[in-house]
């Protein structure tokens, strides 16, 4: 009887297993046509990384009010939202979310008194482009979920703003639509940037009539619509069509935005002048036209 | 003439309770009354379990009486001071196998406040003594057996002793290192020293001691010289060992 | 004081020949170094969270030094025999207690120096700026931080059976109060009786190690907390210190150690 040597005999199996997997291989495709799509952190973590973008985003915010931020024992909840993370300095937004920080209230024995002298107790936010400091951490909760909007739109917007790193801000927000074409936001933030820094306001009346175009797609079925969202966009292309001369246009968006804006007065404030210049502009046009 | 009693015990006894709660108290040790005097070499036999080991644990503080006390050089063995002025030599010889056997020796110089001149010298005669100059700076986890029984009796005599307490001195040593050992006995006898040692091998002990005490099953059977012993019983050590723990060679045959 | 001193050493000559400390130092050394060459929008200013993950790096790797060294001190001695012609020394079980405990606390130190040493040049060089008296009382309150653990460790090294098991329990125990220690009065409040009354108790009976961490405060360039404070933090330290090693003592002195 002949003996095979054992190295043949491990040959032969690998060979045996190669051929197996070959034949596999697009049965299992079959099986998951996205499975192994996704890239290395989604094959390792799952949909886990979202929590964990989650928080890095919060770890962002966190630097961002440099290490002072409430606890998830503390009675008033960490602020909702990234907001007050581009919000301007006495506005309504940021006047709610000074109030919502302010959680630390009395110490309530003499261990906590004593304990806060070890704990940042003064709410501030970075300026100054410190906002640089939240970057990496933006950068990172995006790596993990690329379908988080406001990661994008916070890093783009501390970017052009503070840092003067417009191309920058620009390459961010078109990472964020490749993997988000239909993000509203992100088309919003991509218009506000070329009227804002490159002062090419086609591309930005483009970019703002693409993100009205995906919010009247989507927004409108869900319970709670991003109304705020949607006023912000119409007024912009109000302005935009102004700047343009399209004033009956102007007109039309600042209607849309009477609808769902705060401000319903200064809207039609807007609009009255609107129509008024449209009317002077008409008269105009008819004692030019008349004259020999 | 009279002595100074180096080494004293007084009814001392030692309790354990049983591994089994059903087996109540275990008595390792019963009224125990012993006495060593300066500059004589004393051993200390029984069988496997008698006590010896107990005995000794007491000595050195590693463990508590139950009742009875211990002395060394009249000092209670319970003050640490006790162990001022003694060497001890364990038989299952385990040391810091990171340092090297000059840096266990200074170690345990530094302990015993030895000033450092001195003690850089009585560590390079000790090296030499037990012959491990060669090895001094090598990391004790590199030493053989026989090498780490050494450097145990260096640390043993690092303090220069009144008295050395060892526990099976020669056990797991070639017939030139039991030689090697019974020399230092012998030699530290003539320095006035004194020697408290237990041991099994019965032809050594009557060779080199002065005095014995046999013990079993915790209480001092005998103790006396080991010339008159022998006179007395008109045979050899290890006969009266036997006779005293009641081991019959014809039964067992 | 010789003796403690002279015991102390071997426990720091022992830190230095094993690889713990190396092992760390070069994962935290290599850890930093990656992200510092991370690329993020090609702005070569950022710095905070640089100095946030070396830090991080630095506690864990602390905490792990502290815990595992002194974890294995008393039962290693046991199980290798070599407390046995250690105490048949003129050497008390306090001095054994305190000569262990001083030399992780020291070994400790110098790890930290080390460690330090690195975040210093790191973020000094990154950022230009060299706040070294943060720096320092960063050091100093962590390093007070790690006597008490040291003195749990140690604590619990002779009341539990195996290092393993004291290790976990300890490092499960410490991270606990650094996470929630703060809040323990909070979370007391919620609670009815006599949860209440129980969890306020442990929120004063545990040692606030969460005090010392104000890795914060040298991150976000704040202010140095007042030396007063760190004073008082330092004397609340080393008396919790003392009295973990009090208990040590009182534990050991009891136990029958048999050849």
């Amino acid at each position: 009887m002949t003996r095979f040597s054992p190295f043949w005999i491990l040959l032969l199996l690998l060979a045996g297993c190669f051929s197996l997997a070959t034949l596999l291989q697009p049965r299992v495709d079959a099986w998951d046509p996205q499975a192994g799509s996704g890239g290395v952190l989604k094959l390792i973590l799952g949909d886990s990384r979202r929590l964990i973008a989650d928080q890095f985003m919060e770890q962002a915010d966190v630097s961002f009010h440099s290490g002072y931020y409430p606890s998830i024992f503390d009675e008033r909840k960490a602020p909702k939202g990234t907001a007050h993370m581009t919000s301007k300095e006495g506005s309504a937004e940021e006047e709610d979310h000074e109030q919502k920080m302010s959680f630390l209230g009395p110490p309530r024995d003499f261990i906590e008194r004593f304990g806060r002298h070890f704990l940042i107790t003064e709410h501030t936010h970075l300026e100054n482009g410190n906002q640089r400091e939240i970057l990496p951490w933006l950068q990172i909760s995006a790596n993990l979920d690329p379908h988080r909007i406001d990661t994008y739109t916070v890093a783009a917007f501390w970017l052009r703003n503070s840092l003067g790193k417009v191309d920058e801000a620009e390459k961010f927000l078109r990472e964020g639509l490749r993997n988000n074409p239909g993000s509203y936001e992100l088309w919003y933030e991509l218009g506000v940037l070329y009227s804002e820094n490159r002062h090419d306001f086609v591309k930005a009346r483009n970019a703002w009539e693409l993100s009205l175009r995906y919010w009247q797609k989507d927004e409108p079925a869900k319970k709670e619509p991003d109304l705020i969202g949607f006023e912000k966009i119409v007024v912009h292309l109000a302005n935009a069509e102004e700047r343009f001369g399209n004033l009956e246009k102007a007109v039309e968006y600042y209607k849309m935005a009477l609808k769902t804006s705060p401000n319903p007065d200064v809207v039609r404030q807007q609009i009255k002048e609107l129509e008024q210049k449209i009317g002077s502009q008409q008269s105009t046009n008819l004692t030019t036209a008349h004259q020999p | 003439m009279h002595m100074q009693t180096i080494l004293e015990t007084k009814n001392l006894r030692v309790e354990f309770k049983a591994q089994s709660p059903s087996r109540g108290i275990k008595v390792a040790v019963k009224d125990l009354n012993l006495k060593v005097y300066a500059g004589e070499v004393f051993g200390f036999l029984g069988p496997n379990g008698a006590g010896k080991t107990t005995t000794m644990n007491v000595l050195l503080g590693f463990v508590n009486a139950t009742s009875g006390s211990a002395f060394l050089f009249e000092v209670d063995v319970r003050q640490p001071i006790a162990r001022q002025r003694i060497g001890y030599l364990p038989e299952l010889t385990y040391y810091y196998k990171f340092l090297n056997a000059e840096e266990l020796l200074r170690f345990y110089g530094r302990i015993f406040r030895v000033p450092s001149g001195d003690l850089d010298r009585r560590i390079d005669e000790l090296l030499k003594l037990v012959e491990l100059e060669h090895a001094r700076k090598r990391p004790i986890k590199t030493y053989s057996k026989g090498m780490q029984q050494r450097v145990g009796l260096a640390q043993a005599l690092i303090n220069d002793p009144d008295l050395l307490i060892l526990d099976e001195p020669t056990s797991g040593l070639d017939p030139i290192g039991r030689m090697k050992v019974r020399e230092i006995i012998q030699r530290l006898k003539q320095l006035g020293k004194t020697v408290f040692f237990s041991s099994h091998e019965l032809g050594e002990v009557e060779t080199v001691c002065d005095r014995v005490a046999i013990i079993n099953q915790g209480e001092l059977k005998v103790e006396g010289r080991v010339s008159e012993l022998v006179a007395k019983h008109n045979t050899n050590l290890e006969n009266i060992f036997l006779n005293i723990i009641g081991y019959q060679p014809a039964l067992a045959a | 004081m010789n003796t403690i001193f002279a015991l102390s050493g071997v426990v720091i000559k022992e830190l230095c020949r094993r690889k713990d400390f190396y092992v760390l130092f070069i994962l935290t050394a290599v850890l930093t170094a990656l992200m510092g060459f991370a690329n993020f929008f090609h702005d070569d200013k950022i710095v905070r969270y640089l100095k946030e993950i070396c830090l991080l790096l630095i506690w864990v790797s602390a905490l792990v030094i502290a815990i595992g060294t002194t974890a294995r001190q008393i039962p290693a001695e046991r199980e290798n025999r070599t407390i046995f012609p250690l105490l048949a020394k003129p050497v008390s079980r306090a001095q054994v207690v305190a000569g262990k405990f001083m030399g992780c606390w020291l070994a400790c130190g110098l790890a930290l120096i080390v460690f330090y040493i690195f975040f210093g040049v790191i973020s000094g060089s990154r950022e230009h700026y060299w706040p070294v008296l943060e720096w320092f009382q960063a050091f100093w309150l962590q390093w007070v931080m790690l006597a008490v653990v040291v003195a749990m460790v140690l604590l619990g090294s002779v009341v539990f059976a195996a290092p393993s098991s004291n290790g976990t329990i300890c490092f499960i125990v410490v991270l606990g109060i650094l996470l929630l220690g703060r809040y323990l009065n909070q979370i007391a409040l919620r609670e009815p009786e006599p949860l209440k009354t129980v969890v306020y108790g442990l929120y004063f009976m545990i040692p606030h190690l969460e005090w010392y961490d104000i890795r914060d405060f040298v991150i976000y360039d704040r202010n140095l907390i007042d030396w007063t404070s760190c004073g008082l933090a330092t004397v609340y330290g080393a008396v919790y210190s003392a009295f973990l090693l009090f208990a040590t003592w009182l534990v050991f002195r009891r136990k029958a150690l048999n050849v």
